[in-house]
């Protein structure tokens, strides 16, 4: 304050005289006046990194003459508008704003000014136009703002302003224009909007205001614009949009509340319920976007009664019934687009007397009959899309009679004929997608006169004949997809003249001949999908300089010769897709160039020879790889260890020798997927035992009793499982699992693998067990012992020693199946593996040491209520059927679902220890049990394909 | 060994429930628009990327499914440089996301955990800075998750342990910190998932290293 007196007195003794000069020169840069003081504030907050306000001097007296300043002209000059708008500016707006008390006009537009807004503001008692758009302002829009009582325009938009809409808002009753879009204001819309009786625009698009809209709206009777779209507001539309015009003859005597208004736009939001009858009384409004919500019910006829609708949106929507006959009364209607609802019936026949019409969409709906013929003849269509509807009949003839129409888009319809003359002369006409109809006709060859043409689709129709050389004129063309169709002979060379094409699909066609080599000149080809054809002869070499090729399909056809070498620099290629084919000669190594190759290499059903290339182990992204049905030879590369992304592979059906990679992927790989070979093995396969290329017939046999070892051994391991789970269900249902962090340890050929900072050796084992001593065994299996061994750090383990008395290496593969199972599952129920050790031909298996002794013991020993557990629990459900008393009565039996589920697990697993080998489920049986019994958490009753076997079992027995 | 080979057929089932949801073409032109507008692309790869299209299914490097919703967005090695956005979270039906080999800066936005189909993450060998979203570890049906060769800090979010799909995880060369994870399907990942990161210490051990502890993560 006392700065204030200060200077101003200063000023006024500087215009009294000169007799105190020695004062002024001392004070000259307290000079300026109290505006300009605030504008030195405000500057200091700013970085102006061009100097837009260098002439912003403490030194003059008042700030009227600095840039972007302007001051009234009286005897003492105000500052009436500050304009900064567009001049890079950044840092933050002073609180010292509110200082200016006679600022009208603000506008700090197009900069970059961060922070708040400053509740200072309020004290602009006489600002009419504010606008801070397009910064970066963030914070809330203060409530103090409802002090300006004269503020006609007010923009904030493009910031990243947030909290919601004051209710203060509500007191600015000269606004006539509010734009707050792109923002991130919350909350619903303030009630008070209802005052605001001058508002002419609410553009508050792109933030995330919820709530519904408020009825009180339909106080903004002077409301032309409400712009609404892209937000979260919910709930129905308010009958007061509409139905306020007859309030208003009651209430005001004036005009209707919104009779005014021309545009509504509500676009992405979550609006619910129908649409009201009374839009009608909109009666002024131009351009109406509902589009992108979730409105119901039909399409109100009301619609009709707004004369001047130019634009009506209500795409995606859920909208049902007819389109309304009436809405062909709407001579003003430029854009309509009803799409993705489920409307039904018709178009309206009168549509093509709707002579503004230019943009006409209803795709995604269920519309049935036929497309008024008359469409194009009276108005200048520029976008037709009717896609994905029921439509039947021909094409309308006169589509482009205005020569405007630049997208027709007929897809996924029963339209049929050939396409008219009309269409096919269609100057304008950039995309052309007739996808899935019944069009006739041949290779429509007058379209390649049509020079702005970029997109033909003619996939799943029925044309007919070959494709014509005029095909090369259409110079712009991008897109060209005739894939199910019945075109037949050669591909003419004049394809190659098409270089702007990015995607070519001509499967699945009867073509025939070579493939034109001249195609290799279309170098903006992307994809390319020849199959399902009858190609013959070789494939043209230089098809390695399409360069931005990603898919390549080429598979089934009579394709022949070697694969060309090049193909190994179509670095951006995804899949390749070459099966059913009659190439010969080996697989080039460079295809282990194609970094890209992610979804599939398919070279199948081929005459291929010589060995796979150790190369294609390259191929990290690979997911899919076939090779099968050629005539490989040699072994898998070692390489294909690092095929790291695969999903599945197929090698069956070659001369393919040696064992599988060693990597878990190979040994887990369906069996199928080897089938056929001539000496494959390891995994699935089976043990390398012996020279495989010594004795092929037994090693092709080998496959069928793999098969049936493995049915043999799932339906025995799955009992085991089931016992295990519930026996812990049974016995320890309190015990929380701890979680398991052990890591799963790669394998390879060295010494001993134990999770590390804990690993031990071969010899602390050996001390533990005194030798594996018999003393410290507790378990002997099918596959060895297991020993007890208490190691140095106190930790007790079981350690299983695999028998080393058998001959050859199937201990070795049956240990490494059993690492490579047992270390990936972690389950509370199944033992851990914490290890493995393999040392001069010793097998050894690391577990977690179970204090209760071994399974079979519990199963079968006589350690469980006088008899073993299976035939105890037989008993039980014999005499007193399968009911929750055969539960432990420690158990918290409150838990309703889970003791249901434990006994229809119970039950399986009884199934599981069938005596006859015929009454067990199979595998598949059992998961789909298990699947059946989560889904019904509890529902006792198993289908009846699975019948319980159990009473014959005890008679049998 | 018949109860060694049975073990594992018992995870095979999978229940697979698709639910068809409405069309959100425009949803997700606009969100692979945004994408556009946030890189440069000297090479032109996004040229054809039109927003006035009805959906995005006709752009180049974009392949959509039946319904007409992206499932693959294909920009490996595209030289596109600039940030991703937010808004691609909105493409709830992708599958693969490849983005690898280009020169994309700035953070991983955590809307990707939002891509609830997605099968491949592929941002390895760009730029990128920030840490890893926890919010990945929503991506059920994540079977490769490769941000190998960028500029990653902060810790592997534990979280991701519970991505059971999850077959391939690379984040080596980048400059990760704390501890690596083991539990879950982290014990299948070698040492060679995490190669690279200086600050990045050994394998998780339950009872050995507490996870939390501060290490080098400062």
């Amino acid at each position: 304050m006392s700065v204030y007196f200060r200077s101003s007195g200063v000023f006024e003794l500087g215009l009294a005289g000169i007799l105190l000069v020695t004062i002024l020169l001392i004070c000259t840069t307290e000079g300026l006046n109290s505006d300009g003081q605030h504008l030195l504030e405000l500057k200091n907050g700013l970085h102006d990194e061009f100097n837009h306000l260098q002439n912003w001097k403490s030194t003059d007296q008042t700030p009227c003459s600095w840039t972007g300043v302007n001051c009234t002209s009286d005897y003492e000059p105000v500052v009436w508008s500050l304009d900064l708008s567009s001049m890079n500016l950044s840092g933050t707006l002073s609180p010292s704003i509110g200082g200016l008390v006679n600022l009208r006009y603000f506008d700090l537009s197009y900069n970059e000014i961060k922070g708040d807004i400053p509740k200072e503001i309020g004290n602009c008692s006489l600002l009419q136009y504010f606008c801070l758009n397009d910064n970066q302002l963030s914070g809330e829009i203060p409530a103090e703002l409802g002090k300006l009582s004269f503020l006609e325009r007010l923009n904030i938009c493009n910031n990243q302003i947030s909290g919601s809409l004051p209710e203060e808002l509500g007191r600015l009753s000269s606004l006539v224009e509010f734009v707050a879009y792109t923002n991130r204001l919350t909350g619903p819309l303030p009630r008070s909007i209802k005052n605001l009786k001058n508002l002419k625009t609410i553009r508050a698009g792109q933030n995330q205001i919820s709530g519904s809209i408020p009825a009180e709206i339909s106080g903004c009777r002077s409301l032309k614009l409400l712009g609404l779209a892209q937000n979260k507001i919910g709930g129905e539309l308010p009958k007061e949009l509409g139905d306020a015009w007859e309030l208003n003859r009651i209430d005001f005597m004036g005009e209707p509340d919104l009779g005014f208004l021309k545009k509504l736009y509500l676009y992405r939001n979550g609006l619910n319920g129908t649409i009201p009858r009374e839009i009608g009384n909109l009666s002024m409004a131009t351009e109406i976007d509902f589009s992108e919500n979730f409105l119901t019910g039909e399409i109100p006829t009301e619609f009709s009664k707004i004369k001047g609708l130019r634009l009506l949106y209500i795409f995606q929507n859920q909208l049902t019934g007819v389109i309304p006959n009436e809405l062909s009364i709407l001579r003003n209607m430029i854009k309509l687009d009803l799409s993705i609802n489920y409307l039904t019936g018709p178009i309206p026949f009168g549509f093509q007397y709707l002579t503004e019409m230019v943009q006409l969409q209803l795709f995604g709906n269920s519309l049935s009959g036929g497309i008024p013929q008359g469409l194009g003849l009276y108005s200048k269509l520029w976008v037709v899309d009717f896609s994905d509807n029921n439509l039947t009949g021909r094409i309308p003839p006169h589509l482009c009679r205005h020569s405007n129409l630049i997208l027709l888009n007929l897809d996924s319809n029963r339209l049929y004929g050939n396409i008219p003359t009309g269409v096919l002369n269609c100057q304008t006409l950039v995309q052309l997608r007739l996808v899935g109809n019944k069009f006739t006709g041949g290779f429509p060859s007058e379209l390649c006169k049509l020079v702005n043409l970029s997109a033909i689709e003619l996939n799943q129709n029925r044309f007919t004949g070959p494709v014509p050389p005029e095909i090369g004129n259409c110079r712009r063309l991008q897109r060209l997809h005739i894939a199910n169709n019945y075109f037949t002979s050669e591909l003419p060379k004049e394809l190659g003249n098409l270089s702007q094409l990015v995607t070519f699909n001509a499967s699945s066609n009867l073509l025939t001949g070579k493939i034109p080599p001249e195609v290799v000149n279309c170098k903006m080809l992307q994809r390319l999908d020849l199959s399902h054809n009858s190609f013959s002869d070789a494939l043209p070499d230089e098809l390695g300089t399409l360069l931005q090729l990603e898919l390549l399909r080429l598979s089934e056809n009579n394709l022949s010769g070697n694969i060309p070498l090049a193909l190994g620099n179509l670095s951006h290629l995804t899949e390749l897709q070459m099966g059913g084919n009659s190439f010969s000669g080996r697989i080039p190594p460079t295809l282990g160039l194609l970094s890209s190759l992610q979804i599939a290499m398919n070279l199948s059903y081929n005459n291929l020879t010589g060995s796979i290339p150790p190369e294609l182990g390259n191929l990290n992204l690979l997911e899919f790889l076939l090779l099968n049905n050629n005539h490989l030879t040699g072994d898998i590369p070692k390489t294909f260890e690092n095929l790291s992304s695969l999903l599945g592979c197929n090698f069956s059906y070659n001369d393919l020798t040696g064992s599988l990679p060693s990597v878990s992927l190979f040994q887990n790989m369906a069996i199928s997927s080897f089938l056929g070979n001539k000496g494959l093995c390891g995994g699935p396969l089976g043990d390398c035992s012996g020279d495989p290329s010594s004795d092929p017939q037994k090693n092709t046999d080998a496959p069928r009793g793999r098969i049936i070892t493995i049915v043999a051994s799932v339906v025995g391991g799955v009992s085991l499982i089931l016992i295990i789970v519930i026996l812990y269900l049974m016995r320890r249902p309190t015990e929380t699992a701890s979680a398991i962090h052990e890591k799963e340890n790669p394998y390879s050929e060295s010494d001993i693998y134990f999770p590390l900072k804990d690993g031990f050796t071969f010899q602390d084992l050996v001390l533990a067990t005194n030798n594996f001593h018999d003393s410290y065994a507790v378990g002997r299996g099918a596959c060895g012992t297991v020993y007890k061994a208490v190691m140095r750090s106190g930790k007790t383990i079981a350690v299983k020693k695999l028998a080393s008395d058998r001959e050859g290496s199937g201990i070795e593969n049956s240990f490494q199946a059993e690492i490579l199972t047992l270390g990936k599952i972690r389950h509370r129920n199944i033992v851990k593996l914490y290890g493995f050790c393999y040392h001069e031909g010793s097998n050894l298996l690391l577990y977690e040491y179970m204090a209760r002794g071994s399974l079979g013991e519990l199963l079968h020993g006589p350690s469980y209520q006088g008899g073993d557990l299976v035939t105890w629990a037989r008993h039980y459900v014999r005499d007193h059927s399968l009911t929750i008393g055969i539960l432990d009565d420690r158990l918290d039996l409150e838990d309703q679902s889970t003791i249901a589920h434990m006994i229809s697990v119970l039950k399986i697993a009884l199934l599981c220890t069938s005596m006859s080998p015929l009454d067990r489920p199979s595998m598949r049986e059992v998961v789909l049990m298990l699947i059946e019994s989560n889904e019904r958490e509890g529902n006792l009753t198993l289908s009846s394909t699975y019948d319980f076997p159990l009473k014959d079992d005890i008679s049998r027995k | 060994m018949a109860s060694c080979t049975a073990f594992h057929l018992l995870l095979l089932p999978f229940l697979l429930l698709t639910i068809q949801s409405p069309t959100n073409a425009n949803l997700e032109g606009d969100a692979l628009y945004a994408l556009r507008r946030a890189v440069k692309d000297p090479g032109h790869v996004l040229q054809s990327w039109d927003p006035t299209l009805t959906d995005p299914c006709t752009w180049f490097h974009v392949t959509c499914d039946g319904d007409n919703r992206v499932t693959r967005l294909d920009l490996g090695n595209a030289k596109l440089s600039g940030s991703l956005v937010p808004e691609l979270g909105k493409l709830v039906r992708l599958q693969y996301l490849e983005l690898y080999m280009n020169e994309l800066m700035g953070p991983v936005p955590k809307e990707l955990g939002n891509l609830k189909s997605l099968v491949s993450l592929d941002l390895y060998l760009n730029n990128l800075t920030g840490t890893i979203p926890a919010s990945l570890s929503k991506l059920s049906n994540l079977k490769f998750l490769r941000l190998n060769g960028n500029r990653l800090t902060g810790r592997i979010p534990r979280e991701l342990t519970k991505l059971e799909s999850l077959k391939i995880l690379d984040v080596s060369n980048n400059d990760l910190c704390g501890t690596i994870p083991t539990s879950g399907s982290f014990s299948k990942f070698t040492e060679e998932s995490f190669l690279n990161n200086s600050r990045l210490e050994g394998p998780e051990l339950m009872g050995f290293v507490r996870y939390n502890a501060a290490g080098r993560c400062k």
